[in-house]
């Protein structure tokens, strides 16, 4: 196996070095809430979360139609390692979003467009990787996979379209004001410096966990094919 | 909730919820641990028996 | 069943000799499917039997009184055709797979995506034939009139969007080891935008709302029949390679 390159050295430090400092900024720089106390803090990460899980959903799609077009083993491994990513970041992010709907909402949980949106896409990740472990031959199974990748990808704007037509209670914290929405809040400029550096710490941690998870889809590939030499 | 002077009480729910955070990426990195460690014991058994028995 | 599609001069066709070749070709897949059917009707007969039985349990399960009956009844038909519509789609995949028909078909001159085509347009005449029995049987038993020209409209738009991602999922399923589970798992999700538009503008139109308000949910169901559509005469290829 090709030793670890200088670069993923560099960005795991990096990486680090930014994580320690959000979590810093969340916990002793940004204010907290008024009205909703310590568990408004949860919101940071939590949005962040969703970006990683919306990112890696994108960095599926793209690695599928790349692959399906080139036939590159390289790219079902990155589609691979983008949906396991995240599977685990939209995990944290619905998780999250009812730890702080409990005091905000007074539920657990609603059928909200972010919400069912956030689950559908987990459960898409989760077929995703069962359509694959279905399948044994490796060049099939990197073309279906791909496929679903892509399918699922484009329905997602269309779930949330159709989940956005019934009532809404989600605050959005970005862009318009929507009245009625409970849990909503103005963000100081402290709050809103802790939220873009939360952002941008989480899109490292994408990109490091994504090197890292495709370094080791590579040195499985290559055992798999020793494997299969020496069975031979 | 909207009319009450001090914030809310909400402290123990901001530790759950950053107890997953941190819980689920700390298992995510724990995992790639271990499968890289087990992926490359695989290896070395592998290139070892490959030593042993070359090709005809 | 019988044979590859009947293809016999497949020279250098132009654009328009291409074209009704194309289209020859679908038809010939669409009428080899019903032509089969017409033989065994074991498809249509499972996925008839099928739904009735699932409308049953839903009587007594939802306990279908006058009131609730309003709501719920567009919740219970798409529940009931997209159960039935797995069901078949499964099932006529399944048999191309068995007998070996996927693999001829392949040979056949002609552009993939028109297995595609053919076997969408058969698995969707397949489930409109299913709705059209089963809704006078409901209509019946319930004393609903379904007879709507609108929600005739809106049974016809969201089984043209389920059965378009159902066949392209399905033709995947059936070529994994796990494949009688797994087309339910790999469909639902993403149908589930085509199934919400469905009940809500069926509701709609049972209840007699204003146009205005069922209208999103139409073009909903027009965005997804296209977009699924387009996306899988795109990819149908990678499906069916071998």
């Amino acid at each position: 196996m090709e030793p670890k390159p200088r670069l993923l050295t560099i960005l795991d430090a990096v990486t680090a070095a930014l994580f320690a400092i959000a979590v810093g900024l969340v916990f002793f720089y940004a204010p907290t809430e008024a009205v909703m106390g310590q568990v408004q803090r949860v919101f940071y990460f939590h949005v962040a979360a969703g970006w990683v899980g919306m990112l890696s959903f994108l960095a599926a799609a793209f690695a599928g139609i790349v692959y399906l077009r080139t036939g590159r083993r390289h790219w079902d491994i990155v589609g691979v390692a983008a949906v396991e990513i995240g599977i685990a970041f939209i995990f944290i992010n619905i998780v999250t979003g009812s730890i702080w709907a409990r005091p905000i909402w007074n539920t657990w949980w609603t059928w909200d467009p972010r919400l069912t949106t956030a689950t559908i896409m987990e459960l898409i990740y989760a077929a995703y990787l069962m359509l694959r472990q279905g399948i044994e031959d490796p060049d099939r199974r990197g073309r279906f996979g791909a496929v679903y990748a892509i399918v699922g990808f484009i329905s997602v704007p269309l779930t949330f379209m159709s989940a956005r037509l019934f009532r809404t209670i989600h605050p959005i914290v970005i862009g318009s004001n929507q009245p009625g929405a409970e849990g909503q809040f103005d963000m100081t400029p402290r709050m809103l410096q802790t939220f873009m550096f939360s952002l941008l710490t989480f899109t490292f941690v994408f990109v490091d966990l994504l090197w890292h998870r495709v370094r080791l889809g590579k040195l499985a590939d290559h055992v798999e094919q020793l494997k299969l030499k020496l069975a031979a | 909730m909207f009319f009450q002077q001090a914030p809310a009480d909400t402290g123990a729910y901001m530790i759950a919820g950053y107890a997953v955070i941190f819980g689920v990426m700390a298992i995510y990195l724990i995992s790639l641990v271990i499968r890289r460690r087990s992926l490359q014991q695989d290896l070395q058994v592998l290139e070892e028996m490959e030593k042993k028995e070359p090709p005809q | 069943m019988d044979g590859a599609p009947v293809v016999s001069h497949a020279k250098t066709p132009g654009l328009l000799e291409g074209m009704r070749l194309y289209l020859r070709s679908i038809a010939a897949l669409v009428w080899k499917d019903l032509a089969a059917e017409l033989r065994s009707r074991e498809l249509l007969s499972a996925m008839l039997v099928f739904a009735l039985l699932v409308i049953l349990i839903f009587n007594f399960a939802l306990e279908l009184d006058t009131r609730t009956r309003a709501t719920v009844t567009a919740g219970v038909l798409w529940v009931t055709f997209a159960f039935a519509g797995t069901l078949g789609l499964n099932r006529s995949m399944a048999m191309e797979k068995d007998r070996g028909c996927l693999d001829g078909l392949l040979l056949a001159p002609v552009d993939r995506s028109a297995i595609y085509f053919g076997k969408a347009i058969g698995n969707l005449i397949f489930m409109i034939l299913v709705e059209v029995i089963v809704l006078p049987i409901y209509s019946v038993l319930y004393n609903i009139n379904l007879f709507q020209g609108g929600l005739l409209l809106v049974i016809l738009l969201g089984s043209l969007g389920y059965v378009a991602v159902g066949t392209l999922l399905s033709a995947m399923a059936v070529q994994t080891r796990t494949r009688d589970i797994l087309l339910p798992i790999l469909l639902f999700p993403v149908a589930i935008p085509v199934l919400i538009a469905a009940v809500k503008s069926s509701t709609g139109f049972l209840q007699g709302l204003e146009m205005a308000e069922i209208s999103p949910w139409l073009n909903l169901l027009l965005v997804y029949d296209v977009v699924f559509i387009a996306v899988a005469f795109m990819v149908f290829d990678y499906v069916v390679e071998e």
